[in-house]
């Protein structure tokens, strides 16, 4: 027994002595704190890391080569799934595009349906990130307020599209009956579920508490700021090199918000701020979000009070041809520029189809930013930039 | 009394007492840790209120296998657990429960229980070291820092204690709680040390004892999102059960240490004398109750620190203030 | 083919029709298209490193980088519209956009197929690593200077170019995919009075 034992000993000492300079340190793809499959690589001397490869790929489900064999109805189906905790925003720039390309445009009302659903996904989106990015820095308790207060929201989506996550609501030129009747049943039968905006205001008003909980049990902990405040500094211009967007753009102080930015959706018509910060910490992307919530909340409230009534869906043909032609088409997305570059052939199928994911461009930054970063900071880096990794992979 | 059937039946029901509070605990911390979280926590085993979540946990995890990694150090890696469990129940020899309800009257209790409860450091280092994963190793390297760290500000705030008190005995130090301060209206007086001088070094004892737990904020040797489970990552099945019962135990170990030497230990003023060994459990079970619930709801409250926060804290703060404490205390006893 | 029209699909009146062509000026590019508000500024593929640098002092967001496999026959899908007229050849796109307003415009350059090779963005753009493999891995095409062109999605001992017209999709050959069977019909307008979905479908 000793000897093979004691081989063992001394081989560890001899790859112990040999690693010394640099011990390669795998993180993932199986670990707590990389939302799924993302892998990283680190070398690492002490705690201190001294050059990391992410390697992704783990989830690539090759959604840019399946849209090229579905017609354009089922490519709804398939995208709200890239980034899942905010589905309905990803089918947006999506169907706005194809909107664009056919030529038609949605119905006012369902128009103002979709920006309501975008700015739910958008609030449940950041709710997810106040329960990882807590516990990421080993905080346990934000992460279970804040799933009982996303249930309120993800309940309004489900109550309205019939899923969760996945809704699957956006047609082109419009929006799905809300009840499955389609159009044999009578018209008020598909507009929204009854008593739907005052479940929304009355939800809105739980939110209105829930950020009030964020701030008592996040924000204003000292410990997290110890952990967060000027840690994983990004300047403005490595942001946008890296073609970072979103709530992680704004917080390295550049007000660059498609929703104000873009003509799309009647955003214009409603009056909201872009919540921007100066530091580039991760502690301000965190103030970003929470800033978000509350901004989502009162773009949700004007929403409500203008919405007009009318049809959901405009005419289009029963088997949707789209002319040729090539259209980049984005949104903004919880997570920042989400957008399609739909190359159509005039068939039912585009030609190919670009996915642009936030998150994707959101990590590339990572081997820039982590490089001289303790392990602890990269724990607290990667839960502030906030990404899913079925938007990373695609 | 034959003086092994003495020692057979100390080691019982001291053995009992300890499984039984860390089993409470690790109830308590389900359930209250639930309810902090808007959560209900265990519901259905045991029939009311999952009050038997801890045995069906214990249960499942004796059940599972007894796994080493095919490089680990095996017998460094199999006797790890049983260091941490030996420190963790040898705290409890020299607590008194009562005026003789004591597992061991030792004139060094103090120093009895400083060295053994350090003794778990060892433990956590080699499980870390010998299973041959590098987060155990980060883990078991973080926990040895830490724990040499703050076993500092912990001496120095025993230190003050056993110079008020005058002595190193437990019993002594509950007793010199007893003792009378002043008389009130012919009542005698007598209070707990924390109240009497005692605050700054029970709360850099309570500082320091949560850092030796390894428990948030000080959590840094697990971490779970940084290191997966830090030293107890490759730990299965009954092994695992022993450091996590031992985490439990010196959680209820440390918090009579502090109901001790801080808030009186197993006295109560206007008990009796002769209630004293009846009492006298109960009333340090209360103490220890409060103590460990705070423990708990600092672990739902915090998140956790960064190592080299964790070591300026312990420097730059815990140890100098504890130091001017001694100082303090050592004049007001010269000077009273 | 879309990118060969004689004129651009819409009247050249918009603010991002002028921007379009003040910019294609400017750079000297090849020529510009602006259609459905995407402008698109085709450059020639040796100009293609340094008219994206010199773009970025106005347009300095760095979108995305990706490209277009313009074949005449094709294993999945559809196809393109005319084969007959194509010039088979991989389109390189990069898009870069403003961050201050909606000015944005997707440099496109041609590369030929049998030298499907480029100038890499990565000296200026950091962000541009990823999609470069991404390109590679998926199309095949060389980005000159990016030293760290290992496939990023796909396993080290994949084989072939996913993105390529050429590639199979092995899934559906394997079963096919009943198309459109399984899904609700587009909706129609509801003003047609009675409509017969299952009758239609």
């Amino acid at each position: 027994m000793t000897s093979r034992q004691l081989m063992h000993r001394s081989e560890v000492a001899v790859s112990v002595e040999l690693e010394t300079p640099g011990m390669t340190l795998n993180i993932g793809p199986q670990h707590p704190s990389t939302h799924g499959v993302l892998r990283l690589v680190a070398k690492i001397s002490g705690e201190r890391i001294h050059e990391i490869e992410p390697v992704i790929g783990y989830m690539h489900r090759g959604y840019e080569k399946l849209s090229e064999v579905r017609t354009y109805a089922q490519i709804t189906a398939l995208v709200n799934r890239i980034d899942w905790v905010a589905g309905f925003a990803n089918e947006v720039p999506f169907i706005l595009g194809v909107e664009k390309l056919v030529g038609v445009e949605a119905p006012e009302r369902a128009q103002w349906i979709r920006l309501i659903l975008t700015e739910l996904a958008r609030i449940s989106s950041h709710l997810v990130f106040m329960c990882s990015f807590p516990l990421e820095l080993g905080a346990s308790t934000p992460l279970m307020h804040m799933l009982r207060d996303r249930e309120h929201i993800l309940e309004l989506i489900e109550d309205v599209t019939g899923g969760r996550f996945h809704p699957n609501f956006n047609r082109v030129g419009g929006v799905k009956p809300a009840y499955g009747g389609g159009s044999k049943t009578k018209k008020q039968s598909m507009d929204l579920p009854a008593g739907f905006f005052k479940r929304t205001l009355k939800a809105m008003d739980l939110m209105d508490q829930t950020c009030e909980d964020i701030d008592t049990l996040v924000t204003g902990n000292e410990l997290v700021r110890a952990r967060t405040i000027g840690i994983g500094v990004i300047p403005a211009e490595k942001a946008i090199e890296y073609g970072m967007s979103g709530p992680n753009l704004r917080a390295s102080g550049v007000a660059y918000d498609l929703r104000k930015v873009d003509n799309y959706l009647p955003y214009d018509q409603i009056d909201f701020d872009v919540v921007t910060r100066t530091g580039g910490d991760s502690f301000d992307r965190y103030l970003v979000r929470v800033g978000e919530i509350r901004e989502s909340v009162k773009i949700i409230r004007q929403a409500v009070d203008i919405i007009p009534a009318g049809p959901l869906q405009a005419k289009v043909p029963r088997v949707l041809k789209v002319p040729e032609g090539q259209v980049y088409s984005r949104a903004e997305n919880p997570k920042g520029e989400f957008g399609y570059y739909i190359v159509s052939e005039g068939g039912k199928m585009p030609y190919r189809l670009k996915i642009r994911s936030t998150s994707f461009s959101n990590l590339s930054i990572l081997p820039w930013i982590l490089v001289g970063q303790l392990i602890p900071d990269l724990v607290a880096i990667m839960g502030s930039l906030d990404f899913v990794l079925g938007d990373v992979d695609r | 009394m034959n003086i092994w059937l003495e020692l057979a039946l100390t080691l019982v029901v001291m053995l009992v007492v300890v499984l039984t509070a860390s089993l409470v605990t690790i109830y308590v911390e389900l359930k209250a840790g639930s309810h902090m979280q808007a959560r209900i926590g265990p519901y259905y085993a045991g029939g009311r209120w999952g009050w038997a979540q801890p045995l069906a946990d214990g249960a499942k995890f004796l059940q599972k296998e007894d796994l080493a990694p095919a490089k680990a150090d095996r017998p460094v890696y199999r006797l790890a657990p049983f260091v941490v469990m030996m420190s963790a129940l040898g705290i409890f020899a020299v607590i008194p429960l009562g005026p003789d309800l004591v597992g061991a009257k030792l004139d060094l209790g103090v120093y009895f229980l400083l060295a053994i409860s350090s003794f778990s450091a060892l433990g956590v280092l080699m499980a870390g070291w010998s299973s041959a994963n590098k987060y155990s190793l980060i883990g078991g390297l973080r926990a040895a820092a830490q724990l040499i760290a703050y076993e500092i500000p912990l001496i120095l705030a025993v230190v003050a204690v056993v110079i008020q008190a005058g002595t190193m005995s437990l019993i002594g130090i509950v007793d010199a709680q007893q003792a009378t301060l002043f008389t009130l209206g012919g009542i005698e007086v007598a209070l707990p040390f924390i109240l009497t001088g005692q605050l700054v070094s029970f709360f850099i004892f309570m500082i320091a004892a949560v850092a030796e737990l390894s428990r948030i904020p000080f959590d840094m040797p697990i971490a779970e999102s940084e290191l997966t489970m830090g030293y107890l990552t490759e730990y299965t099945g009954i092994r695992f059960t022993m450091f996590f019962l031992g985490e439990y135990a010196t959680v209820v170990g440390f918090s009579a240490i502090a109901a001790t030497l801080y808030l009186g230990g197993y006295g109560a003023p206007f008990l009796p004398e002769s209630m004293a060994n009846v009492a006298g459990p109960a009333i340090l079970l209360l103490k220890v109750s409060a103590l460990v619930f705070v423990i708990i709801w600092i672990r739902f409250t915090w998140p956790r620190l960064r190592e080299d926060q964790l070591q300026s804290m312990a420097w730059r703060w815990l140890i100098p203030i504890s130091l001017i404490n001694i100082a303090v205390i050592a004049v007001f006893k010269v000077a009273f | 083919m879309s990118d060969q029209p004689d004129a651009p699909a819409e009247p050249d009146t918009t603010p991002l029709a002028d921007y379009a062509a003040d910019i294609t000026e400017r750079l000297g590019a090849e020529r510009y298209t602006v259609e459905f508000d995407t402008a698109r500024v085709f450059v020639a593929k040796d100009k293609w490193v340094d008219t994206i640098n010199e773009a970025r002092g106005e347009l300095p967001f760095f979108s995305w980088l990706s490209a277009i496999d313009w074949s005449r026959e094709t294993e999945v899908g559809e196809g393109v519209a005319d084969p007959d007229k194509l010039e088979e050849r991989f389109e390189v796109m990069c898009r870069l956009s403003s961050v201050t307003d909606d000015k944005a415009i997707i440099f496109f350059a041609t590369l030929p197929k049998d030298d499907a090779t480029i100038g890499s963005l990565t000296a200026t753009i950091g962000g541009a690593e990823w999609h470069e493999r991404e390109a590679h891995e998926m199309f095949g095409i060389m980005f000159e200077g990016n030293e760290n062109l290992v496939p990023l999605y796909l396993p080290d001992d994949f084989i072939g170019n996913p993105l390529l017209k050429s590639y199979p999709l092995i899934a559906r050959e394997v079963k096919p995919w009943p198309g459109e069977v399984d899904v609700e019909g587009l909706p129609v307008g509801d003003d047609e009075g009675s409509d017969d979905e299952e009758g239609e479908a």
